[in-house]
């Protein structure tokens, strides 16, 4: 077998506890587990937010990037005229200036360098060639409209399939074909699997390109602190610290002369968790002009030039019993990573992620994987909120509902078979992954229930009247959060993001600072760490100051991507607060003249009996009173920590998702009827934020499942370059879902977190389009393809009356 | 994304307004409301000299209602035909499309004389006005001149409108007592350009019935064979439906439209609905 | 540079501007420093520049500064002291109806716009009379919460008053 349980300490399995009640017994009732309102809102709702634009830096110039306005060419050159000339930076304006080369450690990697302008050759429209600046972004525009550079036209591949079978032509020098990377994950005999399988389905599915679209676009503001004798670089980034890190040599500047600051940031999702070329270009510049330099990226370079997602094709074999029991998979993904490798990810994190969950919930004996990269004259593929996970998830759910219909079961019975059990729990998958918890099965029961199966399977027996169809769509997934080391160096990343830091310290008032390496950007970090806080300090979390982005004010740590910042930076907080908080029992102790194991910290004291010290007592004597201290003591108050999760491959958040929806089979519309949710991820820091972020998270799956699409036409020319063209999920088209939780706390992370950013985007387009081919079924109509737009509808409605089966 | 330079004038009447834009013999652009010539000012997607600013004159503020009609000036927003503070000459059809131009911010600028002269097929107005016989009073150099609706609208975002003229005014009948209308679009999210559009507008005191029907990339089309199906029509049925799809069928075939099959199906479906609301009114 | 005075959260208000500027750079430069008003597409989709423009609701990124010489402009910085932008306020933060705070602003005036118009919106009604405004953060669901709060609260004040 390649399954195998560990036998580990931990009590693994559904926990559920019964209320929130437990939760205040055991953090307290304003710590872990408490609906709080946010710290941060505060200065949002007053318009106050402080973003990229909204800097103000005496004599700042504003740049505008011309960018490539074809695909692919070699440049002949480039005319500026002369009087613009000392405004305009090429490539060899910059001086000393490095391109990036973000590769895989693994044998078979094909690495490339992405400059940050334009080296002689251009592979993407929208590829930055120069930089023209200007006092106003206007003019700097101004500047860019005369410049005029000569190519010569090279092919251009579009076509990932094409640029996976080696048909079409290089795009990187030296390279044989376009294919940069292949992954085979899996395990198993699979002809054994093969020989057994009484149902065997199989599927080519398609997710199309899409952007990110973080409202706030990205952005750059580079000057020379002349006082500290340091570059200062703002940028609209999830990870301050590690783009200092890579940046610093790319510019020939040492880390302690360079500091990297998020200002507030407006939505990011992964598309600003890249180094991107844009801050080293920017930051180059600021190198070389004696005034502060900035770029603010506008909707339409955000739309064609910003890194881009998805973009995959499947081709999926699954083999099962009779019963719908599932005996191998095979699985191939093929991922049009664009014209470049994004650092540090590398072009392949998209394709050897999808490999490697793609066998989901469920238990398999035997799996084959396969994750192709292939290059494209398309800008480079990012990470965007569920990295590889909603593309497989697509992939797999929309196998687990044909197999459902081949074998004549209900899909969310076949998945109940299918899944890992709680009593599993450590469970290794087929593919190597660590579940550590969880009660998959009652995730899809509990739905079943919420959304009334039998009721939606009545109500369609009225399908075709009007020409309106029913239909029910489901969608089971593990949300893997908090990678550890050990995922990290199995992906062979050249950078390990295993852990996260934190400082925590009292001031000389008795108030408490949280200063952290991650990036707070509406996930509600400023309020939660401080719930963390409070759980061990029993300080007020309302009063905690939490600051972070800034490689200035923190303790170098990782940043915020992958569902990672609450449980690491939430671990981290922990830790120190806690460590922090034996010292102040110590002294809190001394006054009380007891012994530390004698006393407890509650409402901003140190507790002893019907007597307390005030916090401010504790921190006056740390700090200014050190006579005051007992003896041996050291002054202060703060410690600086680390936290890693135990398990090297995270926790593992799940949920199942059921939907219904209404097909309009005479407009091709999708109206969502219905979104039912049952969650998992561990001990729930703060509901109201947990939900918040399923909310969200589900709106963005369903612009991926229904209208978010970047198409390129044959020529590389991108189709989508604004909000007319490029469709984004609005006040009408999300649902408000029924969110229902179990709560299975993780036995690999302090007091049982899971990070769960990004699960509502991953299950929404397998449940959306499970939903759209439940309902159409009747008419023969097959979709395996996201968006599901109105046009694909029509035309596989069309394509079903004809005879033609997809 | 921010406009290239531009001149801009703010006239005092509509005469120095033509004469603002005479002076340039092309690149001169009246400026109403903005709310789609803004934005492809900020996209730079064609070169703009000259912007001549009309939404403060007055006299193209005005609303002028006499027995047969309302004469429309042309900066009338589409927020007031959707707050009712002008008269609708159309029996509700017009403050019920109003209301559902793109978002409430863009309807408080945008004006039913700025969209018009525009002539974005996919726009709400154009076949509105059409199917209810506007005609248009256009001033230029040459003084003023009126056009018909069916004389209008030449192909997308193309019209009568020369390159130094101005739309000043609109009329619109007065529909009939007994008159009905119907209008339906399909869009894939609120606010947003529709794909399709039509209007449906049964007038039998006047004899008259039209039918218009508005798609992306292509200019309005009369449906005249619907129309006719539609005269005299009392309530909605299935033979009803059948002739009027196949009126549709060959009034798309007459108009030689190489339109795909998905295209044949938006439209059929939006002007059938079209149809329905208006009789089902 | 064209000369324009505006009244600007009620103060008075005279610059020199480029033709071509918008009215939401005018505003959120240094010289007026409403920075509340945020660029989310300059095309006029997303609402995140929403002000108020002779009080009504408008997108600034496509409204030209020099046509709205002599227009009173209204943006989040002067609503401070607005009754019902503050109770907005109150139930955007208590029903989370915000989470990256860049879509906030723009979204409290719509709001409120939509409130005062009518507060007796079905929920359908409110969602299509705000689909103007984009948020890519909460999936709407804190908003359309806040909204209808403050709606409910309002209407129930109608009702009684009336």
């Amino acid at each position: 077998m390649a399954q195998s349980n560990l036998a580990l300490s931990a009590q693994p399995g559904a926990q559920a506890y019964a209320d929130a009640g437990d939760d205040a017994a055991r953090f307290g009732p304003r710590g872990i587990g408490a609906r709080l309102l946010r710290n941060e809102d505060a200065r949002f709702l007053a318009g106050h937010g402080e973003y990229l634009a909204d800097l103000n830096l005496y004599g700042t110039m504003e740049v505008a990037f011309f960018r490539s306005p074809i695909a692919h060419g070699r440049i002949r050159s480039i005319e500026i005229p002369e009087e613009v000339r000392s405004r305009v930076f090429l490539l060899s304006d910059l001086g000393d200036v490095r391109p990036v080369r973000a590769v895989l450690n693994a044998p078979g990697f094909r690495g490339s360098d992405f400059p940050p302008l334009a080296d002689g050759v251009v592979r993407f429209v929208g590829e930055p060639i120069a930089m023209c600046i200007a006092p106003t972004r206007a003019e700097a525009e101004d500047i860019a409209q005369q410049i005029f550079v000569d190519f010569e036209e090279l092919p251009v591949v579009t076509d990932m399939l094409k640029a996976a079978d080696g048909s079409a032509p290089s795009i990187h020098d030296g390279w044989p074909d376009n294919v940069c990377f292949v992954s085979t994950p899996g395990n198993g005999d699979m002809a054994q699997a093969e020989r057994a399988a009484v149902v065997t389905i199989e599927r080519d599915l398609h997710m199309h390109r899409q952007c990110v679209v973080s409202l706030e676009g990205r952005g750059v503001l580079a000057h020379h602190d002349r006082r500290l004798d340091e570059l200062v670089v703002y940028s609209s980034t999830q990870q301050p610290h590690i783009i200092r890190t890579v940046l610093a040599p790319l510019i020939g500047v040492e880390e302690n002369k360079l500091r990297v600051v998020a200002p507030d940031v407006g939505g990011g999702f992964g598309v600003k968790n890249n180094l991107q070329a844009e801050e080293i270009a920017i930051a180059a510049l600021a190198r070389i002009v004696d005034h502060p330099v900035r770029w603010i990226e506008d909707r339409r370079e955000h739309l064609t030039a910003s890194p881009q997602a998805r973009e995959h094709h499947y081709r999926m074999k699954l083999h099962a019993d009779a019963q719908g029991r599932i005996l191998g998979l095979e699985s191939e993904v093929i991922v049009d990573a664009g014209a470049y490798s994004i650092w540090p990810w590398s072009c392949a994190m998209e394709a050897n992620m999808s490999a490697g969950i793609m066998p989901g919930p469920y238990r398999m004996d035997a799996y084959r994987g396969r994750g192709i990269t292939v290059m494209s004259n398309k800008p480079p593929l990012g990470p965007y909120r569920g990295v590889g996970r909603p593309g497989a998830c697509f992939a797999l759910e929309r196998m687990m509902d044909e197999l459902a219909r081949a074998v004549g079961r209900e899909p969310h019975e076949v998945r109940i078979d299918n899944m890992v059990l709680p009593g599993q729990m450590p469970f290794l998958t087929i593919a190597g992954k660590l579940y550590d918890s969880g009660d998959f099965p009652e995730s899809v029961r509990r739905a079943a229930e919420m959304v009334d199966v039998p009721g939606v399977r009545a109500q369609q027996k009225d399908n075709g009247k009007d020409g309106l169809y029913i239909g029910l769509g489901w969608a089971s997934y593990t949300e893997q959060t908090a990678h550890g080391t050990n995922e990290w160096l199995s992906r062979n990343l050249t950078e390990v993001f295993g852990y996260e830091a934190a400082t925590a310290r009292f001031t000389p008032d008795g108030k408490l600072i949280l200063e952290v390496a991650i990036q707070n950007h509406g996930q509600g970090l400023e309020t939660t760490l401080a719930q963390v806080a409070a759980t061990e300090l029993g300080v007020d979390p309302a009063d905690v100051v939490v600051r972070h982005g800034d490689t200035a004010v923190s303790p170098y740590g990782l940043g915020t991507f992958a569902s990672r910042s609450m449980v690491m930076a939430g671990g981290a907080v922990g830790r120190a607060a806690q460590m922090l908080a034996e010292k102040v029992k110590r002294i809190g102790a001394h006054f009380l003249q007891t012994t530390a194991d004698k006393v407890t910290l509650e409402d901003g004291a140190v507790v002893h009996g019907p007597r307390r010290v005030p916090l401010s007592e504790v921190a006056r004597a740390a700090f200014r009173h050190a006579q005051d201290l007992p003896p041996g003591e050291e002054p202060g108050l703060s410690v600086t920590t680390t936290f890693q999760p135990e398990s090297g491959t995270g926790a593992f958040s799940y949920a199942t998702h059921a939907v219904v929806v209404c097909v309009d089979a005479n407009t091709g519309l999708v109206k969502i009827l219905d979104y039912v949710i049952v969650h998992d991820c561990g001990t729930i820091v703060n509901p109201m934020i947990v939900d918040g972020q399923i909310q969200g998270g589900l709106a963005q799956g369903i612009g991926n499942a229904l209208l978010e699409e970047s198409p390129y036409d044959e020529t590389g020319q991108p189709l989508a370059s604004t909000f007319l063209d490029y469709l984004l999920p609005g006040f009408t088209e999300v649902p408000s879902a029924r969110i229902s939780h179990i709560v299975s706390p993780s036995p690999f992370t302090r007091y049982g977190i899971k990070g769960m950013g990004e699960g509502g985007a991953i299950g929404a387009p397998a449940a959306i389009v499970n939903a759209v081919n439940d309902a159409l079924h009747g008419l023969g109509v097959e979709i395996n393809e996201t968006p599901v737009t109105p046009r694909r509808i029509l035309k596989a409605i069309e394509r079903a009356a004809k005879g033609d089966r997809p | 994304m921010k406009p290239a330079p531009f001149d801009y004038v703010r006239p005092r009447d509509l005469g120095e307004a033509v004469a603002a834009l005479s002076e340039f013999e092309w690149g001169a652009r009246v400026l109403a409301g903005g709310q789609s010539l803004v934005p492809m000012l900020n996209l730079r997607l064609s070169p703009v000299l000259r912007l001549v600013d009309i939404s403060g004159l007055e006299e193209l503020r005005g609303v002028e209602e006499d027995p047969e009609g309302v004469t429309f000036g042309a900066c009338v927003r589409h927020g007031e035909f959707e707050d009712g503070q002008v008269p609708d000459p159309a029996r509700g059809m017009m403050h019920h499309v109003a209301g559902r131009i793109a978002y409430r911010a863009v309807r408080n600028r945008g004006t039913i004389g700025g969209s018009l002269s525009l002539a974005d097929p996919s726009a709400d107005w154009i076949t509105v006005v059409m199917a209810l016989g506007a005609s248009f009073v256009i001033r230029g150099a040459a003084g003023e001149r009126r056009v018909a609706g069916s004389d209008m609208f030449l192909g997308p975002y193309s019209t009568a409108l020369g390159e130094h003229d101005i739309l000043a005014a609109i009329r619109v009948p007065k529909l009939g007592r007994s008159a009905r209308w119907g209008y339906y679009k399909i869009i894939r999210k609120a606010g947003e350009y529709p794909m399709t559009t039509a209007s449906v507008v049964l007038d039998p005191d006047r004899g008259r019935s039209s039918v218009v029907l508005g798609t992306v990339n292509r200019g309005p089309l009369e449906m005249a064979r619907m129309a006719a199906g539609m005269q005299g029509a009392g309530t909605w049925s299935a033979q009803l439906e059948g002739n009027l799809r196949e009126a549709i069928r060959l009034d798309l075939e007459t108009a030689g439209r190489d339109q795909d099959s998905c295209e044949m199906k938006l439209c059929e479906t939006t002007l059938l609905r079209a149809a329905q609301s208006a009789l089902v009114q | 540079m064209m000369k324009i005075s505006l009244t600007l959260n009620g103060k008075p208000v005279t610059v020199d501007v480029e033709p071509r500027t918008s009215l939401a750079d005018l505003l959120r430069s240094p010289g007026c420093g409403c920075t509340s008003i945020h660029l989310g597409c300059e095309h006029g989709v997303c609402g995140a520049c929403t002000i108020l423009i002779d009080g009504r609701i408008a997108r600034s990124c496509i409204a030209l500064a020099v046509a709205c010489d002599g227009a009173e402009v209204t943006t989040l910085e002067g609503l401070g002291e607005d009754e019902l932008t503050t109770q907005l306020k109150d139930a955007f933060h208590c029903n989370h109806g915000l989470q990256c705070g860049f879509c906030t602003p723009g979204m409290l005036i719509s709001a409120r716009e939509v409130v005062a118009r009518n507060p007796q919106l079905s929920e359908e009604e409110l969602r299509t009379a705000m689909s103007g405004n984009i948020c890519r953060c909460t999936g709407y669901t804190g908003i359309v919460a806040a909204v209808s709060a403050v709606a409910a609260s309002r209407a129930s004040s109608c009702t009684s008053e009336s």
